[in-house]
């Protein structure tokens, strides 16, 4: 049980930057997760607050202790690896106690513990065989339960289920959620999978490049996305995005792109400023395949050619190539579609995001609870 | 704020592990270097009264001058490049040859054709100095009655004859290293690379260069260069056949080094010919790598 | 299509015809008596076998069995030495990532390069200086400098094959680095360790020059140095004790090197396939 403070934490490999100003908080006893996509610097962020690596800049703080000097096997954690890191030589039991006999435990203390713990992760009738003799989901126990029986202040856990098929990996999340609520430590969680980030985490960071890019709950990530990038990777099927000129005529302000023309509402146009371009952002859901082409008031309607139908059970995914972009519906499988086939998309204008053209800020957001 | 580049408690450890073999080399290697060094700009008999006394690079001016240095330099070229490449050649041959045979009995077939580098140098060459006897040698005594010579030939005491005749004997200890090293290399060939180029219908020959030659340039330039340094320090295989001779067909550089550090006690000439030969095997070294980068 | 495979299995033949003839010849000879092994015609087989030669060895006026011992403890010694030495180093160069490292890869590579023959004489006058000249410490020390960076470059090779996870999980778990090389990267890697000593051991077996130059007094010398000594004095003409000899003094490299045949070719490769 720990609070985590980073501040201002930067890496650099000789050129390469691959942390720059992450600013985090992270209270006592919550399952934090790191998303992003490779080269996000999510793992070396967490390989710093483990004491793997040395950061180049910034602070490390566990509670009110600053942690940048302290040894890994000094700062109380666990970690759990993506190919589990297991010892090859040693018997399951070996593998969970060989941490505590570091610390000098009583044979017996160990012991309980060990049991207690497999108990926990089913794993007890495997505690005499070798890593060699298990399966993945198995040897991915096996590391749970090594990092769990540390009763450590901090687990940390880089990629745990990547390894796994997609069956075991739904399986296993909620295993570890389940775990976590069992031991009440806090966790940190990387993973690269948007949907395991959404489904396990407390609170999301989302990295990009380096930098987080923002941080908050999944409702908030899904919601209010702060830049195009995190619109763009949270939400499956992902977010559509059109490239639209604004139009401003007196008072109103209008986003055009193509044949498609919507206005704005006061407050929203407000944040457009003086903006020239915008990129506005839809999500599938909100997107619907409708027959008639003529605009109507506050809609974006706007017309495109089927590139690809994904049929999913009972719904399809049907990316829609538009003037200046390129846009996913979300629809029932009532009408069917084919490629190639010319098609009108439709969505209220209070469900478009929209961003800043050059630098992918977010202008403004869906307010929800309107109707 | 700190920015520290090196973490504490983790690394110290690792330079202190390197320390113990770093200082054995650098006592009993980077001190003789040294000493060799100074050694070579001296004058230094072992077995005379006088102290060593500087001479400056008059040590060099004299190895320039002795034809002695230049026939062993010579004669070390040819041991050394002339072994290597026939062994890498056969081995080669071998290793494409076994390949074909897929049965688990090749297993000691394989072990077999790999007893040649099991036997200790010294070992060998007396070996092939007693089948190489003018009388009473086992090769005059099969070419003989094969009929293909008339008269028993003097393979170590025919100048122009020793050499090639010693490295024979090179050649039959070193092919099992390439053979070993390059049946490895073709195991690693990747299956699917085999199997599509099968499917291109290469065959045979254009299989052989065009497909699997590529994926042993590697392994073979790095043989190489390990056996072409293990070579130059050959002293057991020329110093038991022939010791050198006759005369001075068969001396190498290291055996021109030794006799003139232990039957001359010449430590200072000595040396100044060690010097010598190891910016040569360095300036070769440094060659052969950036020509390995670079394709 | 029959043709190729004739041809394929006589080349097969042949060459296994090539590598072991002299062997067989070396054996043969071993139990030849005086007259039949230096006989002009020589005879494909023993005629008229005998143990003289072998009996000749431990009675005659060489102490072989002295030598055979001398080797055999030099040899090991410097197995032993030359590994404990190297692993840490092994160890530190594969896993550090300090910024010399690549100096002191090369640097050792280089050593590697150096013609034994270049050090003698201030090698010789070093060991005279420190009283261990014509002694099995002096021998000991000089193989183990040479198999070094050998032992060095091969531990490194094997030690780069264990998946650095397993290392980082026992660095969480709080244990210093020199306690992972024991307990942990050790016993994953104990078929190399065992390889590179038996290269380290084979290296030092084959040393003539170190023997010749730097023992004087007879009893103490190694085998392969004992072969050269005695066969301008014992064997003159003896070629059936010669080997006798001979196949003794090759018998324990042999069994060293069908020992870890197998592995021999991971650790060759792993270093000299993937590049240096």
């Amino acid at each position: 049980m720990a609070r985590i403070s980073l501040r201002n934490v930067g890496k650099r490999y000789d050129d390469v930057v691959a942390l720059a100003e992450c600013n985090l908080e992270i209270a006592d006893r919550e399952f934090v997760v790191l998303v992003g996509p490779s080269g996000s610097g999510k793992t070396t962020l967490l390989r710093i607050i483990a004491g793997l690596e040395h950061m180049s800049a910034g602070d490390v703080w566990f509670d009110e202790r600053r942690v940048n000097d302290v040894d890994v096997g000094d700062r109380d954690i666990a970690m759990v690896f993506q190919n589990y890191g297991l010892y090859p030589h040693m018997s399951v039991y070996d593998n969970m106690a060989f941490g505590l006999r570091r610390r000098k435990l009583a044979p017996a203390d160990i012991d309980a513990r060990v049991r207690r713990t497999a108990q926990l992760l089913d794993i007890a009738p495997l505690l005499a065989r070798r890593p060699r003799q298990l399966s993945g989901g198995q040897r991915q126990r096996v590391a749970l339960g090594r990092a769990i029986v540390r009763d450590p202040a901090v687990f940390l856990l880089d990629e745990p289920l990547s390894n796994l098929d997609a069956h075991l990996r739904v399986q296993m999340r909620a295993e570890i959620l389940k775990v976590h609520r069992a031991v009440t430590a806090t966790a940190v969680y990387v993973t690269h999978d948007q949907v395991e980030a959404l489904t396990m985490g407390d609170r999301i960071v989302v990295m990009h490049q380096g930098r987080i890019q923002q941080v908050g709950t999944p409702a908030e990530l899904y919601d209010n996305p702060v830049n195009r990038f995190v619109a763009g990777f949270i939400g499956t099927p992902a977010m559509g995005f059109i490239e639209c000129s604004v139009e401003r005529t007196g008072n109103e302000v209008a986003l055009r792109a193509g044949d498609a023309r919507v206005g704005l509402a006061p407050q929203r146009a407000q944040a457009v400023d003086r903006a020239s371009t915008v990129v506005v952002g839809v999500r599938p859901e909100r997107l619907s395949l409708v027959d008639d082409a003529s605009a109507h008031a506050d809609t974006l309607t706007v017309r495109g050619v089927v590139q690809v139908v994904e049929m999913l059970g009972s719904e399809q995914y049907v990316h829609v190539e538009v003037p200046a972009g390129m846009l996913t519906a979300r629809v029932t499988r009532d009408r069917p579609v084919k490629p190639e086939e010319i098609v009108t998309l439709r969505a209220a204008a209070r469900h478009l995001h929209l961003f800043d053209a050059p630098t992918g800020a977010a202008l403004t957001a869906p307010v929800r609870g309107e109707i | 704020m700190a920015a520290g580049r090196r973490p504490p408690g983790a690394e110290p450890w690792l330079d202190w592990m390197v320390l113990p073999t770093v200082g054995v080399l650098a006592v009993v290697v980077g001190y003789p270097v040294v000493y060799t060094l100074v050694l070579s700009a001296q004058h230094y008999n072992f077995l005379e009264p006088e102290p060593a006394r500087f001479i400056g690079a008059a040590n060099y001016a004299q190895l320039v001058a002795d034809r002695i240095f230049w026939q062993a330099l010579g004669n070390t070229a040819i041991y050394t490049f002339g072994s290597v490449l026939a062994a890498a050649l056969l081995g080669l041959v071998l290793a494409l040859l076994v390949e074909t045979y897929a049965s688990p009995r090749m297993r000691l077939v394989r072990a077999l054709l790999l007893t040649p580098w099991a036997v200790p140098f010294v070992v060998t060459a007396f070996l092939f100095r007693y089948m190489y006897l003018q009388n009473g040698g086992v090769v005059n005594a099969v070419l003989l009655h094969a009929g293909i010579v008339r008269a028993p030939v003097a393979w170590l005491n025919n100048a122009s004859l020793a050499l090639p005749s010693v490295m024979v004997a090179n050649v039959w200890t070193m092919t099992p290293f390439f053979f070993l090293l390059l049946s490895a290399a073709l195991a690693g060939i990747p299956n699917e690379v085999i199997e599509s180029a099968r499917v291109d219908r290469a065959r045979g020959m254009s299989m052989i260069v065009g497909i699997k030659l590529p994926f042993l340039r590697s392994a073979l330039l790095v043989g190489s260069l390990l056996m072409v340094i293990s070579n130059f320090n050959d002293f057991a295989k020329i110093w038991a056949t022939t010791q050198g001779g006759p005369g001075y067909a068969t001396t190498t550089l290291v055996v021109y080094v030794y006799r003139l550090a232990f039957e001359n006690f010449q430590f200072g000439y000595a040396s100044a010919m060690g010097v010598v030969w190891l910016l040569l095997l360095m300036g070769f070294a440094v060659a052969y790598l950036r020509a390995l980068r670079l394709r | 299509m029959r043709a190729s495979r004739i041809v394929q299995a006589i080349a097969l033949g042949l060459a296994l015809a090539w590598s072991l003839a002299p062997i067989y010849w070396m054996l043969a000879t071993s139990f030849k008596n005086e007259l039949e092994a230096s006989a002009l015609d020589p005879t494909l087989w023993p005629h008229a076998a005998t143990l003289d030669n072998y009996r000749g060895l431990v009675g005659g006026t060489l102490p072989f069995p002295t030598f055979f011992v001398n080797t055999v403890v030099t040899c090991l010694a410097t197995a032993a030495v030359a590994v404990a030495i190297a692993l840490p180093a092994a160890y530190a160069l594969s896993r550090a990532r300090f910024r010399s490292r690549g100096a002191v890869a090369y640097g050792i590579l280089v050593s590697r390069m150096l013609p034994l023959v270049v050090l003698l004489a201030p090698l010789y006058l070093l060991l005279l200086h420190a009283h261990l000249l014509d002694s099995n410490l002096g021998l000991v020390v000089g193989f183990t400098t040479f198999g070094l960076p050998f032992a060095v470059w091969m531990l490194k090779t094997f030690i780069d094959a264990v998946p650095i996870e397993i290392e980082e999980s026992a660095r969480v778990d709080g244990y210093p680095r020199w306690q992972i090389l024991l307990r942990v990267v050790v016993p994953l890697i104990l078929p190399g360790v065992l390889t590179t000593a038996t290269f380290v051991f084979m290296d030092a077996w084959n040393n003539l020059i170190f023997p010749l130059s730097f023992m004087t007094t007879l009893e103490k010398q190694t085998l392969p140095a004992a072969l050269v000594v005695s066969f301008t004095g014992q064997f003159k003409t003896d070629w059936g004790g010669m080997m006798a000899a001979a196949t003794v003094t090759t018998l324990p490299l042999m069994v060293a090197f069908f020992a870890v045949q197998r592995s021999m070719v991971r650790g060759l490769t792993a270093g000299a396939v993937a590049g240096v």
